[in-house]
């Protein structure tokens, strides 16, 4: 396989958007084309990730789309739809393209408009991910299976509802150091759990998680422009290269798995994904986790390896997910105040974790951060991606 | 008439795929013979959920995973008011979803 390096990276705003789904996602495109500075090299290929425009915006072909919206035919484009793990898995085709020597230069961008919708439908769009007849008819939401991780997972492990909120509090942080976080507020314990009002401020979803365990919905667009060893050679630029992908998948209902608390997925993705960059979880700076959900937050951290099972929550307490920890844990506030535009959502954080490798974070950068890891969380957990990106010496 | 839930039990293996799959789990035969599932069992986990889809008839439901004495796990609506983990339960079949043309059935677990 030949290598594959990040040159360009770029993001809309997060949040509620009055632009089309088209203008968001050549926008974001725009901004990573513009930071690739790639001057007369062509683009050779254009993958879309999104999960919704088909139901929600009633627009198909969103390759095609996007390659006219920035004149770049005849190049190669197609969209990708691998539910809320589009993103990475956008990013892994466009890879694909690039190590197979089919292409030189790729476009990724994830693009998600649902804001148009009222929460009612888009809960129901991205439940109809979940097992038509085992789940889907008895009003399982992503939320409801969240919920019941949660559950089990507080009654196995000792986390507490104030570890919950403790991820919740960590992210909103973080979030306000990222102008392109939807949610650009600090929560505190007081009011999200302890003082009496905390109970108007933060209710139910689906117990035992509360709406500060959920991520906002939200439109937006991610992209990064892919190149080949010979093209980023020709780029003044610091090179970040994906060091290593994984993906695996599990059994579509949640109750089939055997032991439900272990993201399996996660586990063997990320696996794959470092056996492929030839490094450990310990070797890992910066990561991005896909918290949708503050209790995946924690069980993710366990299951790619970064901390023993049941342990995470010990960890966050500690304090070494925070910005200036041992291992900070979504710097970009994460899908918890970042937001969640499903199909961006992968591209976004290989976006920020291509940011912290080249040192451009800003306020919220993670020092000397040479190795990142990403968790994309498909379906709810039978479709996960793994990514891991290295920094390397110009 | 009466409604039941059912699952594919393999001819070959004879492992009850739950839901219904076109290639075993457990062994990769291709033949299955369609039966009943349900029984007693005990609550692995449940939610109370405040946050439905467009169009569900109601606004809140209790759901839960139980796990039957047999094995096999099933999702359904938990019908307790004092739920608790590892309470023990049976299924039985109700009205789950009334879209309007046509009523879904399935599981609804209640205390034994």
């Amino acid at each position: 396989m030949k290598p594959v390096y990040i040159a360009g990276a770029g993001m809309t705003k997060f949040g509620r958007s009055e632009w089309s789904l088209i203008r968001l996602a050549s926008e974001a495109s725009r901004s990573a084309l513009h930071h690739a500075n790639l001057g007369k090299i062509p683009v050779d290929g254009v993958v879309v990730a999104n999960m919704g425009a088909a139901r929600i915006n009633k627009q198909t072909a969103l390759g095609s789309a996007l390659v006219d919206q920035l004149a770049l035919y005849p190049a190669m484009a197609e969209a990708v739809e691998n539910g809320p793990a589009s993103g990475a898995s956008a990013f892994k085709v466009g890879c694909q393209a690039i190590a197979s020597g089919m292409a030189d230069v790729v476009l990724v961008t994830g693009v998600e408009r649902m804001r148009v919708v009222n929460g009612l439908e888009g809960t129901d769009f991205v439940a109809s991910l979940s097992h038509p007849e085992a789940e889907y008819i008895y009003g399982v939401t992503l939320p409801s299976l969240a919920g019941m991780l949660a559950r089990l997972v507080m009654s196995r492990h000792g986390v507490e509802r104030k570890h919950l909120a403790m991820v919740a509090i960590k992210n909103h942080e973080n979030a306000t150091k990222n102008p392109y976080a939807h949610i650009q507020q600090t929560v505190t314990m007081e009011g999200i759990l302890t003082l009496p009002e905390a109970a108007v401020n933060n209710p139910p979803i689906a117990e035992p998680l509360h709406m500060f365990d959920c991520c906002p919905v939200s439109d937006g667009s991610a992209a990064v422009v892919l190149v080949s060893e010979g093209i980023a050679a020709k780029l003044d630029a610091p090179k970040v290269r994906i060091a290593g992908i994984g993906q695996a998948t599990d059994t579509h209902a949640v109750h089939e798995r055997e032991d439900p608390t272990d993201l399996k997925a996660v586990r063997l993705a990320s696996e794959r994904a470092f056996a492929m960059a030839g490094l450990k979880p310990g070797d890992i700076n910066v990561a991005e986790l896909h918290d949708a959900f503050t209790i995946l937050e924690i069980a993710e951290s366990e299951a790619a390896g970064f901390f023993p099972r049941g342990e995470g929550h010990k960890a966050l307490e500690r304090g070494e997910t925070k910005l200036d920890g041992k291992l900070p844990i979504n710097p970009s506030g994460g899908l918890k105040a970042k937001g969640h535009p499903v199909g961006a959502t992968g591209v976004a954080q290989l976006v920020e974790l291509a940011w912290q490798l080249r040192g451009e974070a800003a306020a919220r950068q993670v020092k000397d951060a040479k190795a990142g890891y990403a968790c994309n969380f498909g379906g709810f957990g039978n479709n996960v991606v793994a990514t891991v990106l290295q920094r390397e010496a110009k | 008439m009466s409604h039941e839930v059912t699952g594919a039990k393999c001819t070959s293996c004879g492992t009850t795929n739950y839901p219904k799959r076109a290639v075993c789990s457990n062994c990769k035969n291709e033949t299955f013979e369609s039966v009943a599932i349900g029984g007693v069992g005990k609550v692995l986990t449940y939610t109370d959920v405040y946050a439905l889809a467009i169009d569900y008839e109601t606004r809140y439901l209790r759901l839960a995973i139980v796990e039957l004495d047999d094995g096999l796990r099933v999702t359904g609506h938990l019908l307790d008011d004092e739920p608790k983990l590892g309470k023990r339960v049976k299924t039985t079949i109700g009205v789950v979803r009334n879209p309007g043309d046509k009523p879904l059935y399935g599981f609804q677990f209640v205390p034994t």
